[in-house]
This record gives C-alpha cells, structure tokens and sequence, in this order.
C-alpha cells in the first residue's frame, strides 16, 4: 500500500475564485525521498498543509495510509506523518530534550505526561541527529541549524513511517546544510523512513540520488506538475528555465573515484533561452 | 529531573503553602502566641479539650482560618490559570484576565451592587456569571471557521475586556455615590476580609475544578506553546485541548474573582516567578505556580492586615510588594534564559 497518494488533488481557499494548485497526483511509498520543486508562492507549502490534515476543503484525493486525510483525527494522523516545519518560532525556553519528548505526545494520554520509556525514545532520537550533548540546554540558545536538527529529532521520535519537511536547510550554513541531508540519508537508508520535503535546491535531489537513494522529484509549475521522475530525468536546464526562469548549466563532477555527482550551476536571470550566453 | 528532586520539590509545593496558612494564624492587629493557636487548633480538630476564651476560637477558627484558606485558594487559582494562558496563548505577557474574565465579573459585582444597594450574596453569583459570558463572547469572537486562531482569541479578549470596563464605568456613573459607589470601588480593589468557610464552600467548587483540570492537562499546555500548526501535527486536537485549558483556566479565575474582587499582578508575574526557579516545563511550572500563588497572596493580606490598621485592599498591595521583589529576582536570575 502506498504510505501518501495523490489523485487529482485540488485547492482553492475559501471565497478565492482560482485554485492555489490543481491537478496534482503522486504516490510514495515506504523508503523514498520525495521532493517537491518550485518557486516561491507556487503552492508548495499548502499542498503539504492539505496533506498533513490542515487544510480541509480540497477536491480530489488526498489518502495517508489509504485514509482519506480529511476523515483522519489529528491523534490518527500524527501516526503516519510528522512534520519538521520550515521555521519554528521559540517563545519559552524549554530545553532541548523536553522539546524533542513532544514528538511523543500523540503516545500519551491527554491528561498524562511522556513516560520513561517515552524519554529513552527521545534520547535515542536526540543521539540520531547527533545532539545529545545538548539535551539540558534551552532551545532558545541553540543555533539555526542545531534548532532544525532539534526539530527533525522531535519528527524522529514521532516513530511515523512519513516525515514531511518544509525547506529543511533554509537558514542554514553550508556545514549544518550538509549534516542535515546527511541525516536524512540516514533515516531513509538505515530507518527505512520516507520523507516529503518541499524544497528550493535542486542539488539536493542530486545529492539524495547520488547516495544511492530512491529519488523523485515534481517540479510544481502554475499550479501543477510540470513533470516528475527521477532527478536526473527531470532536472535539466531547459525544465530549470521553464521552472525559475533562470539560465543554468548541468555539469557533472567527478566526487570520488568513478563517482559522479550533476550539479545544476544558475548562470544568470533569463527570462527566454535565447541568449548569447546558451552556447 | 531526577525521582528524588521530583520527591523534594513536590512536599515542598505542598509544605510552603501551609506553613505561611499557619503563620497567618497567630499574626495581625491582636498577635496571639504560638501554643495558644495550637491548642485551638487541637481543641476544634476534637483531639484534646482545653478551655479557652470564645474570643480566641473566634478569632483564630471563624476569622483568620478561613481568610488565609481563601487567600491561598485565591492566589493559587489566579497564578496557575495565568501560567496555563501564557501557555496557551505562547505569550509571557498575558495573565489570567486575558480573555475577560476579570472585567466581566467586576461589571457583574458593579451591577449586583447597584440592583440591590450593597453587596449581597447576589454579587458572587452576579460575579461569577459575567465573569463566565465574558470569556464565551471572547471566545466566539475568536471562533473563525471552526478554528479559534491564537491571535483572534486575544483580539476577542481585548474586546470583551474594553466593553465591560467602560459598563464598569457607566454602573460606576449611574450608582448611589454615597452607599453604592465606595462598594464598587472596594471591591474591585479586591479584598478577602469578608472570607467565611461558606464562601470557601462555594467558591471552592469552581476554583477546585479548575486547578483540578490544569494539573491533569499540564503536559499537553507545553505542546500547546508550539503552536496551532505544530501541535495538530504532533497529534493534538486542538478544539478539544484548548478548549479544556480556557474552561479550567475560567472556572479558576471566575471562582477566585467572584469572593476576591479583581487582584491583580498575581496572574501575570507568580509564573513568571516560577519559570525563574523551576524552569518552563509546565510539569513542574503549573504546581509550582499553584503553591508560590497561594503563598504570595496568604504573605500580602497578612502584611495588609499588620501595617494598616483599616483593611488595605488586596490589588494596591500585590503591586507595591510583588514589583519591586520581581526586579530583584530578574536581576538576579538574569531572567532564567529569556
């Protein structure tokens, strides 16, 4: 059974005459990175709201785990998909650990708290990302990408079988970039976990094929998919130019030995393919 | 936390409230000596007789017993409901009156003062209603496609709260400036002088609730705190969660409003107090704010009722004695990480 499957998924907010997206259809099943590319406002981040049961009133089939996501309690749902967003706003100090023994909330009773074995879980999920050293500390005084680690560590400790991401490495610096996909590569390929993620680089669909893991990818353009597949089916430069607007140029770079990597280099802001700068 | 912390910081939420109920026993305007409380105490419990002066029972059992008791519900109630909003509304700056609460119930007693010309046991109830309208209306306006969106809510609160001040005012214009107008007046200022076990008895079912329900739902405030989005994910249903909070938060507050008058201060600074000392967990953070609550109002009305011979009110005191100690502890804790 496919753990996400979208038939001809539509949304329109409500009183809005046009559609955010329409037309979209995609499955995933256990295992996979799915990624969804396009330009800001193209709709990504509702279509993961529709997903994740926030967004009730679209048309078409949304189904998690073969249940319609509208018909799904929040308590059901926190079961199949977890959700590291894309920014996350700190108001009270709590520590590292207590944030990441949330993910534990939909295993515990309304009017209990997480148990013993719910915080070894947490732990466990902590040491995952790398960050045990910081489980006392508040997570207000963490850095950017420690945070997002911290959120992923909670996503983790969720033990859904989905993890949807929102821009997991917007805000962050190279290095913390790349433990964060490092990670990922771990949880798909150790875990065997799936994960949804909206994201804006195409390298890092490069990336996640490159190490070996099953890759789609869906370029969302005017409110549908352009096209889907595999990265190095989908991403070339004339759908880059379509997408963005952009000129860019593929090249391939040699990593290790007899291991190439396509990377897509933005060469200038385009709006036609004609120029002179396209060979 | 370690058990034996746990252990530790626990009897202590339980112990402190009570030492400072005791304390309040044998001080005020006739201090009463130590053993002489006792024996009172031991003689009413039906453990030994002794023979006292009705005077003393009088004073120690019908007076100053169930005035602390009150006081320490009172405090206990408003500094927990004003943690559990600070929670829920993801911000440090609200206190137990944000959705309306307190300004309902004060319209209410303005109005049961005025109808019936000096306050009668109508003002509770009168109280306690308004108190209760108040939230619904900040709560339905808050209520937006079947959600109730944080800000939304406090716009709704903000509302509600400027709409039953300014009735406060009108009941405070039209009321009988000699016998109607001081009463208003001092009962919004707040003051337990008039505590007795009945009210304790009745007031207590409401504020009993509510503390009840915020222990129990306590955890889940924290997974509140992140956020609609984020805790509906985590698998939270927020209509029912937030729902509960705000009904044990209002039934707490309403409850101690109603025999108190509007106190002020405690809602909004004896959780901050406690986030210093134990931290933002509201595991520990709501019963801590329960018992610093219950101490801190039972410490104010002792000190209102030995420095001033007349009845200081509850509101002016929590205020001067409160501000300058919570300079004193932001200082020194450097605010705990804010």
């Amino acid at each position: 059974m496919n753990l996400l499957e979208l038939d001809h998924a539509e949304f329109a907010y409500e009183h809005q005459p046009y559609p955010v997206f329409r037309n979209i259809s995609f499955s995933m099943g256990p295992g996979e990175i799915f990624c969804l590319l396009g330009p800001n406002g193209c709709g990504k981040t509702t279509l993961l709201d529709c997903i994740l049961g926030i967004h009730h009133t679209w048309q078409g089939k949304v189904l998690v785990a073969g249940h319609d996501s509208r018909q799904l309690r929040a308590g059901q749902m926190a079961r199949y998909l977890a959700y590291v967003p894309q920014s996350h706003e700190k108001t009270f100090p709590y520590t590292v650990l207590d944030i990441v023994k949330m993910g534990r909330t939909v295993y515990t009773g309304r009017f209990s708290a997480p148990r013993e074995e719910d915080e070894a879980i947490a732990r466990e999920a902590l040491d995952a990302v790398g960050l045990m050293r910081l489980a006392d500390r508040p997570y207000t005084q963490i850095s950017g990408g420690e945070g997002q680690l911290v959120m992923i560590a909670r996503a983790l400790a969720q033990k859904t079988p989905v993890i949807v991401m929102d821009e997991p490495t917007a805000h962050l610096d190279f290095k913390h970039e790349m433990v964060v996909l490092e990670t990922m590569v771990r949880m798909v390929r150790d875990n065997g976990l799936s994960i949804l993620m909206a994201t804006h680089f195409p390298n890092h669909a490069f990336y996640f094929e490159n190490k070996g893991l099953k890759v789609s990818v869906a370029l969302m353009h005017e409110k549908e998919f352009l096209e889907t597949g595999s990265p190095s089916q989908v991403l070339n430069e004339a759908n880059i130019n379509t997408l963005y607007g952009i000129e860019a140029r593929l090249i391939t770079c040699r990593i290790d030995e007899g291991n190439l990597i396509r990377q897509l280099v933005p060469i200038g802001a385009r709006a036609s393919v004609q120029g002179g700068i396209r060979r | 936390m370690t058990t034996r912390k746990k252990v530790i910081l626990y009897t202590l939420f339980i112990i402190a409230p009570l030492l400072f109920i005791f304390a309040s026993l044998f001080l005020g305007r006739y201090p009463l000596p130590l053993p002489l409380v006792i024996q009172v105490l031991v003689s009413k419990l039906g453990i030994a007789a002794y023979n006292l002066p009705d005077t003393y029972e009088a004073l120690v059992w019908q007076i100053r017993l169930p005035r602390a008791l009150l006081g320490a519900l009172v405090g206990g109630c408003l500094a927990v409901s004003g943690a559990a909003f600070q929670g829920l509304f993801r911000n440090p700056l609200v206190s137990s009156g944000i959705l309306g609460v307190s300004s309902g119930a004060g319209f209410g007693a303005a109005l049961a003062i005025i109808l019936f010309h000096s306050v009668t046991p109508a003002t509770y109830i009168f109280a306690f209603a308004f108190g209760m309208v108040a939230v619904l209306l900040s709560y339905l306006i808050g209520r937006v496609y079947n959600t109730t969106p944080t800000v939304m809510l406090v716009l709704g609160g903000v509302i509600v709260s400027s709409v039953f001040s300014a009735l406060i005012s009108f009941a405070k214009y039209v009321a009988d400036p000699y016998r109607e107008l001081p009463a208003i007046v001092f009962w919004l200022m707040g003051s337990l002088a008039n505590a007795s076990y009945h009210d304790i008895a009745i007031a207590g079912i409401p504020m009993g609730i509510g503390i009840a329900g915020l222990m129990l739902i306590r955890w889940r405030i924290n997974v509140l705190s992140m956020g609609d989005r984020e805790a509906h994910t985590l698998g939270v249903n927020l209509a029912v969660d937030k729902g509960l909070v705000i009904i044990c938060a209002t039934l707490a507050t309403a409850g101690a409003v109603c025999v108190s008058g509007v106190i002020g201060w405690v809602g909004l600074v004896i959780p901050h107090i406690c986030r210093m000392l134990v931290g933002n967990d509201n595991r520990v953070l709501i019963p801590a704010s329960l018992s610093l609550g219950a101490c801190f109002l039972v410490l104010i009305d002792n000190i209102g009722r030995i420095i001033t011979g007349s009845e200081m009110p509850l509101g002016i005191l929590t205020a001067l004695v409160g501000g300058p100690f919570f300079v004193w502890l932001l200082k020194r804790t450097r605010a705990g990480g804010w």
